[in-house]
């Protein structure tokens, strides 16, 4: 005996149903049952997973979705469930979709119009049934997921779909108190309105008190009703959750999703009813409906007889219905295409090696792979493409590309995807695969059968317009964003947690706090084991409510909890897109499929990876600052990738602002490595990664690369694939490439025995293989027990080298442009904030570099960086006008779209600034101009400013501004008679910028402390490079970053970065002894003095081993006292007391310790 | 009146699984006609710890003694299976 549950929310319906799909399925199976249906509220969130996990399970499954309706008036029709019918060839499928997307639609639509529609009548939805209650009927304006009744009988014709009217619906609010004319005449308006056949009555009944929602009497007058108007009637529980013990899980849902604790809930659920209940527990449940009320003498089985027949009628194939595992390319026209994707892809291919790779005459570069070498490979990788059956997907990726770069944006593929000669050749990717030893089985094979990845890197600025852009170009039926489900984890799981319980905020929030490094689920064992939360476990031992706080936070742990857009993926499918996806409006506007990324691949839908990088908008930036100032164009795709000077600037570690290598940890790396040729770039960026550094491979790698120790090849035949990487192994490629050569499985299995090396539980099977394999190939025991130890020891870790290779080559481009256009890059950099520094470093490495950072002027300022050539060839960058703290966007518009100004006047008439903006303006010097850029007279421009009252004038567009001259200007007298400002008294230019702007343009920040320096020996950055190791320094600046990289060993290690204004940032180790004498301040001092020794790395690197560490203000005021202190002792008798005052600070302090440097 | 019995009583149940006759006193009460179950809501986190379960199973039943006069009851399934004899309706 079995029954099939029509009416489930599964944990997608977020705070509302709390099983996965997975499990739903599972229980199902257990209980024998044959077909399961999920239904979650306002969507398909769950169906991919639900269906997956039915296949999975031997379950038929279903599918449908819990929809608000509203009838013409846009009255609230209260809720239904409309499930797809089966055996339809995907139409019964299709309509539901649709219908999804046809209520988020009208809910974008209803948003716009600030909710003008489908105000719902809340008598009904009050009455609705309790657990479905908080029906969105009563406040449903809000943009809330509605579908029009007349659009869902379209959909629901050609017996595609069926319409179950229970309790949340308006027909069962009705029955449910009593209105049964009202009721029968709703019934009638639903048979007008929907096709033959469409409708049927949901019975539902929890067992709940008499009186309440769910119990008995509704559910008995439904069935009755359905007698009288002789139609089916059909019993579901719906279902919130599988078992009864997680209807607590669902109370902390309603608490969550209403926002108001549990105790204040309006419309709690009635009882625990609402799971997933065997058919033994459902026919209880319908014997004892049918007797409270009068009906036929078959009521019971008639009621059972047709749940099944519908559930029959609603069981989907996964493949003919729901398209399961069947990709879906555009059609050939919407790519360009107009023959066969196959001899069009051969064609495009090898006219693009032809383009790209030299021809065998031309003498090719050292290195340089051929013309040849690239058609030999384009024709294995072609021969998996046909294979495989994806021609239209890499002519579809190459579309997208091309389009992306018509736009004139900077794009860059990245991933397993640049290990492809094809495509290389579409220009899809731009790394040159076989120079680089990439792999193509590394990306596809036919061993791998899922949808390949190719992700595209973009500039980060112009990804909305590419979105845009393409569903220009394929349209919005063939294009979606994907969406990715956001789940609970610790802090928002206490967080609700606590809200459902009542607590106060303030507890909630500190304790909230805690929650990390450990998963949400084992938050009872974390008290238990981890000391540092031990005063929390010793409260939760006090408190019924915190004890309760730490099951319910395990409880909401992993769940759904919202959906929203992907950052980067964009799926691409054919004109029947919106048949297998239903869609909704994303935070961009742009309609967001309500599958994620886990259910593309299973659907057959591409999802490209369009990916916003910050750098390729600061590189275009540069380019185009070039391009502006100079008329010439960089084309950086062509850049020679061997300039001296480039690799000079990265071996110097200057390598502040450039893609990848500018992290101290990296700076230290590089300097070790020394990198010489574009492929060390690849090597030092997969090496600089948790899993290498964890196992010590890069210091294993520099002792071989710098001949410290010989490399170890481990066997002559695997000499040629452990070359590169002077013995150790780095990269997937490599891994493969081992795995070929000991067993001769190819390279396409060789991946997939990579993979399966991050599972324990395979590694014995693919052992034996090896060992079996390699024994016959002729390798000696001992180097195959060699070999296996290192590919075991490999892991799962590693990086693939394409990925390292596309991450090498804006690297290197970045290096580039710093190199030879260290203006232009600069002001890129400034403008759209790559990187892990603050703007303030990055306008101090331009003074360093001899670029003059121009100050604010609203003359010349506008919304981003821009360069300026100062004559005598050199460049300079002036500030943008967005670094004003407390400045409008309208206020910029508007500086921008009147400059120049001829007058103050002028200026205060078009630009209209806010008192705030304009003084401030003055103070930092943007207004300077104003009084022929004389320093001096800003006192008196800002007094005047201050001065000024009333309103602007109003200046149309195209009129000239009064020329009133600023009363200074033409001031003649004693300059002590005129009005000025105090504030800008004792104030240097410095100190107003860091005010006004958060940065230091006319000189650094630490130049104040410089005599200090003076007077301590402290070491300037610039001059450490030139210290051999070990010598004892004292060195200061401001700190700029404060990293805590993965260490060897696991123990701690905090990097701080120093600036002090002469040079690179000065980096210093505190090692674990360090942290623990100097404490806190390790991480929060700003303004720091260190004493340290250098410790070299490499030719060029150098970093400082810190000892202790003080706050440099403290220092500068007690060598101040000590100065005064000094003073007063030469002129009084006092000298005695005040040395024993000297003594009595505390001995560590630092000025004991200066005599020693001094 | 109800008379509040709250006494620990063996019930026997049919194979659909609905209560079918119950032992109180020795004595054993047969279920007349179909039992009608009620789940009653707790506000649990008024109390200590997380429960298995937010609701409480109640059976009113009427039952007869032999060739006695009917009486109404109800009849308590805690969450570890056992029954309880709550209430006597009269």
């Amino acid at each position: 005996m079995s029954f099939p549950h029509l009416h489930v929310a599964s944990a997608y319906s977020t705070h509302y149903g709390v099983t996965m799909p997975e499990a739903l399925a599972e229980q199902t199976k257990a209980q024998d049952g044959t077909f399961l249906a999920v239904t979650d509220r306002d969507g398909l969130y769950g169906a991919v997973k639900h269906v997956r996990a039915c296949v999975d399970a031997g379950v038929r499954p279903g599918l449908g979705a819990d929809l608000a309706v509203h009838d013409d008036d846009h009255l609230s029709l209260g809720r239904v469930v409309v499930l797809a019918h089966g055996n339809t060839n995907g139409r019964g499928y299709a309509a539901l979709c649709r219908a999804v997307s046809a209520a988020h639609n009208n809910a974008a639509h209803n948003n716009a119009a600030h909710g003008s529609a489908a105000h719902g009548s809340a008598s009904h939805s009050s009455a609705a049934h309790g657990s479905a209650s908080h029906s969105s009927a009563a406040h449903s304006s809000a943009g809330t997921p509605s579908i029009a009744r007349s659009r869902l009988a379209e959909l629901a014709g050609l017996r595609s779909l069926t319409v179950l009217l229970g309790p949340a619906s308006d027909v069962g609010a009705a029955t449910g108190h009593r209105a049964n004319e009202d009721a029968r005449a709703r019934l009638t308006a639903w048979l007008r309105a929907m096709p033959a056949g469409s409708v049927t009555l949901e019975v539902v009944c929890h067992l709940s008190e008499p009186g309440t929602p769910g119990s008995v009497t509704p559910a008995t007058r439904m069935l009755a009703l359905a007698e009288h108007a002789g139609l089916p009637a059909v019993l579901t529980n719906a279902v919130r959750y599988g078992t009864p013990a997680e209807a607590v899980t669902a109370d902390l849902a309603d608490a969550a999703r209403t926002l108001t604790p549990l105790a204040e809930l309006e419309q709690p659920q009635t009882n625990g009813q609402a799971w997933l209940k065997p058919a033994r527990a459902m026919r209880q449940v319908a014997r004892m409906v049918v007797d409270a009320g009068l009906h036929d003498d078959d009521a019971l089985e008639l009621l059972f007889r047709d749940t099944e027949r519908l559930a029959e009628r609603c069981a989907l194939d996964p493949v003919a219905d729901i398209g399961l595992g069947r990709s879906r390319m555009p059609e050939a026209r919407i790519i360009g295409v107009s023959g066969d994707p196959v001899a069009e892809l051969w064609k495009r291919a090898r006219a693009g090696i032809d383009d790209l790779y030299p021809r065998p005459e031309a003498g090719a570069r050292r290195g340089a792979a051929s013309a040849e070498d690239a058609h030999a490979r384009l024709a294995r990788e072609m021969k998996t493409v046909e294979h495989l059956g994806f021609a239209g997907y890499f002519l579809t990726v190459a579309r997208v590309a091309d389009i992306i770069r018509e736009m004139g944006i900077r794009i860059q593929a990245r991933g397993s995807g640049v290990g492809s000669v094809l495509n290389y050749a579409l220009r899809t990717s731009s790394v040159e695969p076989l120079s680089n030893g990439l792999l193509w089985e590394r990306f596809l094979s036919p061993e791998r059968q899922t949808l390949p990845d190719i992700d595209i890197d973009v500039e980060s600025a112009r990804r909305h317009d590419i979105y845009r852009k393409l569903f220009e170009t394929f349209g919005s039926d063939r294009v979606s964003l994907m969406s990715m489900t956001n789940a609970y984890r610790g802090r928002g799981a206490v967080r609700d947690a606590g809200l459902a319980l009542g607590m106060n905020h303030e507890q909630v929030a500190s304790i909230a706090k805690q929650m990390w490094r450990f998963n949400a689920r084992d938050f009872r064992r974390a008290l238990a084991e981890k000391p540092e939360l031990e005063p929390l476990a010793a409260e939760v031992r006090e408190s019924q409510q915190l004890d309760q706080l730490v099951d319910l936070t395990a409880k909401l742990d992993r769940l759904p909890r919202h959906i929203s857009v992907h950052p980067c993926g964009v799926v691409l499918s054919d004109a029947t897109l919106l048949d297998r996806t239903p869609v909704q409006a994303s935070g961009i506007r742009l309609p967001m499929s309500q599958f994620d990324k886990h259910d593309m691949d299973p659907m057959g839908l591409i999802k490209l990876d369009i990916l916003g990088v910050r750098m390729q908008s600061a590189m275009a930036h540069a380019v185009e600052e070039h391009h502006r100032l100079s008329g010439e164009s960089i084309d950086l795709d062509r850049i020679p990738l061997d300039d001296p000077a480039t690799f000079e600037l990265i071996r110097s570690t200057r390598t502040l602002g450039i893609f990848q290598i500018e992290s101290p940890g990296q700076m230290e790396l590089v300097g070790k490595l020394q990198p010489e040729v574009f492929n060390d770039l690849t090597v030092e960026i997969s090496l600089f990664r948790p899993g290498p550094m964890q196992n010590n491979m890069p210091l294993k790698y520099l002792q071989a690369r710098h001949g410290e120790v010989m490399p170890d090849y481990l066997h002559p035949r695997l000499e040629p694939i452990l070359r590169e990487t002077k013995g150790v192994v780095i990269f997937h490629e490599q891994v493969m490439r081992l795995f070929d050569e000991l067993t001769g499985c190819g390279l396409g299995r060789a991946d997939v025995f990579r993979r399966h090396l991050g599972k324990p539980e395979q590694l014995p099977r693919i052992e034996e293989y090896v060992r079996e394999r390699a024994l016959e190939r002729g390798f000696p025991p001992a180097v195959i027990d060699q070999v296996w130890t290192v590919l075991a020891g490999f892991g799962s870790f590693g990086f693939a080298k394409a990925h390292g290779a596309a991450f090498a080559l804006p690297t290197y481009q970045s290096a580039w442009l710093k190199t030879h256009h260290p203006a232009v890059f600069l002001a890129g950099l400034l403008t759209h904030a790559p990187g892990m520094w603050p703007k303030d470093l990055i306008v101090a490495e331009a003074r360093l570099l001899g670029v003059p950072v121009l100050g604010l002027d609203v003359q010349r300022s506008t919304l981003d960086y821009r360069v300026e050539e100062l004559g005598d060839e050199r460049r300079g960058i002036r500030l943008a006008l967005p670094e004003l703290t407390g400045g409008t966007a309208a206020e910029r518009a508007r500086i921008v779209r009147h400059q120049p100004f001829s007058s103050l006047q002028d200026f205060r008439d078009r630009v209209r600034p806010r008192r705030k903006t304009f003084e401030a303006l003055a103070r930092v010097g943007a207004l300077d101009s104003f009084i022929g850029y004389d320093r001096a007279r800003r006192h008196e421009l800002l007094a005047h400013v201050q001065s000024l009252r009333g309103t602007a004038v109003t200046i149309n567009d195209d009129q000239l501004a009064f020329e009133v001259e600023l009363p200074v200007q033409g001031f003649e007298g004693a300059r002590f008679d005129a009005v000025t400002s105090l504030e800008l008294r004792g104030r240097s230019q410095t100190d107003l910028e860091l005010r006004d702007l958060n940065l230091a343009v006319s000189g650094h920040q630490m130049t104040r402390f410089y005599p200090l320096f003076a007077e301590l020996g402290v070491t300037p950055a610039s001059e450490l490079a030139g210290l051999p190791g070990g010598t004892e320094v004292l060195i200061a600046g401001v700190r700029r970053a404060t990293n805590t990289p993965p260490m060897r060993g696991g123990r701690r290690v905090v990097f701080v970065s120093l600036d002090d204004g002469t040079g690179p940032v000065s980096n210093v180790v505190f090692f674990h002894d360090a942290q623990e004498r100097i404490g806190g301040p390790v991480f929060q001092t700003r303004h720091v003095l260190v004493r340290g020794r250098t410790r070299r790395s490499g030719a060029k690197g150098v970093s400082i081993t810190g000892e202790n560490l003080w706050d440099l203000t403290d220092v500068a005021r007690k060598a101040a006292q000590r100065q005064k202190a000094a003073a007063a002792a030469r002129h009084t008798d006092r000298a005695d007391e005040l040395a024993a005052e000297l003594a009595a600070i505390p001995v560590d302090n630092v000025h004991h310790q200066w005599p020693i440097r001094a | 009146m109800p008379q509040i019995i709250d006494t620990q009583v063996d019930v026997e149940l049919s194979a659909d699984g609905d209560p079918q006759a119950f032992i109180w006193n020795r004595f054993e009460h047969t279920i007349i006609g179909q039992p009608q179950a009620v789940f009653t809501r707790t506000r649990w986190w008024e109390n200590d710890g997380v429960p298995l379960r937010i609701d409480t199973e109640l059976w009113r039943v009427d039952a007869s003694r032999g060739d006695e006069e009917q009486h109404r009851y109800d009849l308590r399934r805690d969450v570890d299976g056992s029954w309880v004899l709550a209430l006597d309706w009269g």
